[in-house]
């Protein structure tokens, strides 16, 4: 008899956990599933992204989601060409000396909440970014200015520290989106989050964090610039950015038609892909090197010797090949192909080819007959693991045994910071030459300058270049830098990886873009 | 009983400081600087300091636990360094996503392991019972990681039967959960089969039998009610790990869940998240065990909680 007390106590219990089970699904399923979207009539792209972004506030983030570039318009916009051209400033002068530049702004733009944009606007954005209280993590991109001062409600006029042509790079980017004057006192602590307020051809509409954000397009958007095909609204109605962080996922989801567009393909899946009668593939050049790099201020790697036997010692194409699957090319100099003006043609005439013998002709010269010990750093990301292991083999052939180590990436900045790297794996992934005054001038030792080259001529150089008077000169000093930087062997530059865009048939009028995807310019997707 | 409740719940926060404790420690003496991944580098020393000082990390190890401490007594977990919003709030959000999948994994697992258990455990030795174990076997060797992947590429990607990944729908939620309910059924199901096989060569079980019941009355009646107070304490104990979620999981079908976050602020070193998340699990985790010893009381008559 106690047993039947004992089941039916059970019994009770059991049916109660069940019901109460079934009650909170049942109650979890109303209030938290989305019914499945009546997809029908809206037009909607979807695009996968690796990472979900921190904040969606151009002045606060460390990460630009892509969708801050939809969100809000820039001063200055680049085109096709990577040139650039008219956004929300019509025009603009600089003055003789390269310190006074006045913009003249567009008229008829309004935010997304229908408040007209004027140069107040400009002044804000730009003195919110550089108010070390706000601690912008783009306050660096715009230290040479000095002041901002509304000339009219249309014309802003700059007053610079010193003469800076590369302003139009700064005020082209993500980080320099116009925002609206005093949108944070407006829209509070969660501005950022549930808000977000712009100019852009698209508008925010929510962001459900770690799974996606949505974004519809601004119907009243018509200032599009000059050199787009598409100067109004968007064709579409809603782009849906998703956040993936499985790369096998990311692809599936890209083939059962989950979602429309893939950045950054992996190489390896390329080919697969490619043959693929439901997906376009586009190839194009990227703005990123991939380059073994050294602790400059540590034997036996101060000596340009070694530093050129190395550089003679990597098998560029092997690595394209295997590695990238075709799908990069090999590098010499220091800047991308990509960066047309800046670019320094002759990089791979003057730069160090494959040559095992040389290599070890060098190392004996100075001093190292039979190579030597050393430890070679990367992060743990497949790609720069499998990079690793290659160079390792490739360095032993000349006699440098070179021991593993990987790092999660906060960690690996810890490492670098503190200074115990010996040789490492970098990527890049920057549109711009001044990427070289970032890595290389002795201002910024110990990092970001792990190299740790400290060097007056190659300071000389990079500051000459980034304070010349206009953008040509520029160009030319950095083709100097370039020259030296390669005759130092200050790097082992190894790739240049391709650009792979992945996109859906459905997607139509596509056009590939060298900086972002141009979603407003004509890009529309026909639903079945 | 009411002592034996306030006992367990001086324990929950003996456990808590120890974990606390623990978690703090192994945080900051990681390498790593949260500050870099919101600043940047190339920022000017004085405002890198004035943040770390607006973060509190400035102060010493011991003055920021305590610090923590005293604000998890009013309930506030602190705030995220790289998501700029309170740690409770970004738990909250990702609360639900990962509750519901392992509430459904959980009753997957069951639905699937307890038939499977009661069968191996009957036909005890035979070639169904070699057959059923050898399964289990193979659902206990697979890594989630790999199971989730395959079910993926079968169901979602060649089949179509499925969305591939997300959240949403309960047709997002099909995959996810029975990826961790058929990984957990396996071990579950030798447990099942076990505790069957224990109670079956009980006097009382003979004595049914004896009495000339059939061999259907005495399993279900008699038998199986008895086999599952053990598997109903094990309920009690998983119950805990389900706000845990499974990272792996999240992070291949792509949910937002707490997992995610947990190992997303771990790489970030966001300590506060890290640290919320951790004191919110252990806490559920205590918890799951406190119901767990509580509904074995209840359950089984000859237990006397002390």
């Amino acid at each position: 008899m106690k047993e039947l007390k004992g089941f039916s106590k059970v019994r009770l219990f059991v049916a109660y956990i069940m019901i109460a089970l079934c009650v909170f699904l049942g109650i979890l399923g109303m209030v938290f599933m989305e019914s499945p979207s009546v997809a029908a009539e809206r037009k909607v792209i979807v695009q996968a992204m690796d990472r979900d972004p921190d904040i969606l506030d151009t002045i606060k983030a460390a990460w630009y989601s892509d969708a801050l570039i939809y969100l809000h318009d820039r001063l200055i916009s680049r085109d096709y060409d990577f040139r650039y051209r008219p956004g929300l400033a019509t025009g603009w002068e600089v003055s003789e000396d390269g310190l006074i530049w006045i913009f003249h702004l567009r008229k008829g733009v309004t935010f997304h909440d229908g408040t007209p944009f004027t140069a107040k606007d400009v002044k804000w954005t730009i003195d919110t970014i550089k108010d070390p209280k706000t601690a912008s993590p783009s306050a660096g991109d715009l230290k040479s200015i000095d002041e901002v001062k509304i000339i009219d409600d249309h014309t802003v006029q700059m007053v610079l520290k010193y003469p800076f042509p590369n302003l139009l790079f700064n005020l082209s980017n993500t980080a320099l989106g116009i925002q609206k004057a005093g949108c944070y006192e407006e829209y509070g602590e969660y501005y950022g989050i549930k808000t977000v307020m712009g100019t852009g051809p698209f508008m925010f509409k929510k962001w459900v964090r770690g799974d996606r954000i949505v974004l519809v397009k601004n119907p009243d958007y018509n200032w599009g610039p000059e050199w787009m095909s598409n100067r109004g609204p968007a064709l579409f109605d809603e782009l849906v950015i998703r956040t993936i962080p499985e790369e096998s996922s990311r692809i599936m989801e890209l083939v059962t038609g989950g979602i429309h567009v893939l950045r950054d393909v992996p190489p390896l899946q390329a080919d697969k892909l490619k043959e693929n009668p439901d997906i376009n593939i586009f190839i194009d050049q990227s703005t990123k090197l991939g380059y073994l790099a050294y602790a400059c201020d540590k034997k036996p790697f101060d000596d340009v010797l070694v530093r050129r036997a190395i550089n003679h010692a990597v098998d560029r194409e092997t690595i394209v090949k295997y590695i990238f699957s075709g799908y990069a090319t090999p590098a010499y100099g220091y800047l991308p192909p990509a960066l047309k003006d800046e670019y320094l043609e002759e990089s791979e005439e003057l730069g160090y080819k494959y040559d095992p013998a040389r290599a070890k002709a060098l190392l004996a010269e100075a001093g190292f007959p039979n190579g030597f010990e050393t430890t070679l750093s990367a992060e743990n990301d497949s790609t720069s693991k499998r990079l690793a292991e290659v160079l390792q083999a490739q360095l032993a052939e000349v006699g440098i045994k070179a021991k593993i180590q990987l790092y999660d990436s906060a960690s690996y900045v810890a490492m670098l910071k503190a200074g115990q790297q010996d040789l490492f794996v970098r990527l890049y992934s920057w549109p711009n030459a001044d990427i070289l005054d970032w890595f290389l001038l002795s201002a910024q030792f110990p990092y970001p300058n792990h190299s740790r080259w400290c060097d007056p001529k190659t300071d000389e150089l990079i500051n000459s270049a980034a304070s010349a008077p206009t953008w040509e000169i520029r160009a030319e000093r950095y083709k100097e830098v370039q020259r030296y930087l390669i005759e130092q062997a200050v790097w082992c530059p190894i790739y240049i990886p391709d650009k792979m865009l992945a996109v859906r048939k459905e997607v139509i009028n596509f056009k590939n873009h060298p900086w972002m995807i141009q979603y407003s310019d004509g890009i529309d997707i026909v639903t079945k | 009983m009411l002592r034996y409740f306030v006992r367990r719940m001086a324990f929950l926060v003996l456990t808590l400081l120890g974990a606390t404790i623990v978690i703090f420690s192994m945080l900051h003496l990681a390498p790593g600087d949260p500050i870099d991944l919101i600043v940047g580098p190339n920022v000017i020393p004085e405002v890198r300091e004035n943040i770390r000082h607006q973060y509190g990390l400035d102060r010493p190890l011991a003055v920021q636990y305590l610090s923590f401490m005293k604000s998890l007594l009013h309930g506030d977990l602190g705030n995220s360094i790289i998501q700029h919003k309170p740690v409770s709030e970004l738990i909250v959000e990702r609360f639900f996503v990962t509750l519901e999948l392992s509430l459904t994994a959980l009753v997957i697992s069951f639905l699937i392991s307890i038939p499977i258990g009661i069968k191996a455990a009957l036909k005890r030795n035979t070639v169904t019972d070699y057959a059923l174990m050898a399964l289990s076997l193979i659902g206990i060797s697979m890594p989630t990681f790999w199971f989730g992947l395959m079910l993926l590429y079968i169901v979602a990607f060649k089949l179509r039967l499925f969305p591939v990944s997300g959240y949403g729908t309960w047709r997002h939620l099909f995959l996810p959960a029975l990826t961790i309910g058929i990984t957990d059924a396996a071990l579950l199901a030798r447990m099942v089969r076990s505790s069957m096989l224990e109670v079956i060569r009980q006097d009382y079980i003979r004595t049914a039998r004896s009495k000339g019941l059939p061999e259907r009355v005495v399993i279900n009646r008699h038998a199986l009610r008895n086999a599952l107070i053990p598997i109903i304490t094990l309920l009690g104990l998983r119950i805990g790990w389900v706000v845990g979620g499974s990272v792996v999981v999240e992070i291949v079908f792509a949910r937002p869940g707490l997992g995610r976050l947990m190992v997303d602020s771990i790489l970030a070193r966001d300590y506060p998240v890290v640290q919320g998340v951790m004191v919110v699990l252990t806490t559920c985790i205590i918890l799951g065990n406190l119901v767990a010893d509580i509904l074995y009381a209840v359950v089984d008559p000859r237990i006397k909680l002390k």
